[in-house]
């Protein structure tokens, strides 16, 4: 992995250049989210391919979702996901506590109404991540106190 | 011993942060007087001791005091200026003010997309945490109210 200023800096100069294009009249703030989810999707398939690679098949859903929450969030964000929840149907809810993306902006409320934007992309790595071992999903996150956050898996049965 | 305030200034003398904690007596004039004299004040001193030091000078200058107080000083090489002012029995704070620089205003202000370059700080996360670590120096402290 680059280092870690380095994807900080690069991550958030890529959500505020992705905004500001908005603002210059270039698609509507709505489309912003969706790029964002698009471009971590395609990271995403790319990252699992290497971090994969010398590692064992998995045995089921729940075993690859246990590598998500730790292998390849250890190797992005420095840290395991703190809580790994299923209701075995098909929905898994991961929670940071200490997201890295977030922990430097706030410890609370101030700024919330401007993390989602500093979600997406996470999103679009699990979907993309996901996707490339051969599962579909829908992937959302939600942050009520920063620098926790939550992040709702679907897995689309095909 | 006890800490009186903290500047922040950028380059170009902009005050990007202040706090202060034992401050019992004001300057007398509005704040943004105040900040404007004070960056005045350093970038002079700055190049008047350059001037007058006998060898080629690197660190420029670290700290003066009168007779009541002493003013850290410490400068970056991106040209920010930490200002700490204590009372005289801190013989130095140079260490402080590089935590603050390093691990407080580095990764909570230059590193948080929220705080946009050189502009003055909002962070509460960052006003919580420089609180807090500057009350944990063995030099905070109520004790000795001399001035």
């Amino acid at each position: 992995m680059a280092d870690e200023a380095l994807f900080l800096l690069l991550h958030s100069e890529m959500v505020a250049g992705m905004y500001r294009a908005a603002e210059q009249g270039e698609g509507e703030n709505g489309r912003c989210t969706t790029k964002l989810e698009s471009m971590g999707f395609r990271v995403g398939q790319g990252l699992i391919e290497r971090f994969t690679k010398d590692t064992a098949r998995f045995k089921d859903e729940l075993d690859i979702m246990k590598f998500i929450c730790k292998d390849f969030w250890t190797t992005v964000f420095k840290k395991q996901i703190d809580n790994l929840r299923t209701n075995h149907q098909g929905i898994y809810v991961l929670q940071d506590n200490k997201f890295r993306l977030l922990t430097q902006m706030s410890a609370g409320k101030q700024y919330l109404e401007h993390a989602p934007k500093y979600l997406a992309f996470t999103c679009g790595l699990i979907r993309g991540g996901l996707s490339n071992l051969g599962i579909k999903s829908i992937v959302t996150a939600e942050v009520s106190s920063m620098p926790a956050c939550k992040f709702q898996v679907m897995i689309q049965k095909m | 011993m006890t800490i009186h305030n903290l500047y922040i200034f950028e380059r170009g003398g902009r005050c990007l942060f202040y706090s202060e904690w034992h401050r019992r007596r004001g300057p007398g004039i509005p704040q943004e007087e105040e900040f404007k004299l004070m960056f005045g004040m350093l970038f002079s001193l700055r190049s008047f001791v350059a001037k007058m030091s006998p060898t080629d000078m690197r660190d420029g200058f670290v700290a003066f005091h009168t007779s009541k107080y002493r003013l850290h000083y410490l400068e970056t090489p991106s040209g920010l200026r930490l200002v700490l002012n204590t009372d005289l029995g801190v013989p130095s704070a140079r260490e402080a003010l590089q935590h603050i620089y390093g691990n407080l205003f580095v990764e909570l202000v230059v590193k948080n997309p929220l705080c946009p370059p050189r502009a003055p700080v909002q962070s509460l996360l960052f006003r919580q945490r420089l609180d807090a670590f500057v009350r944990s120096l063995p030099y905070f402290g109520p004790r000795n109210p001399q001035n």
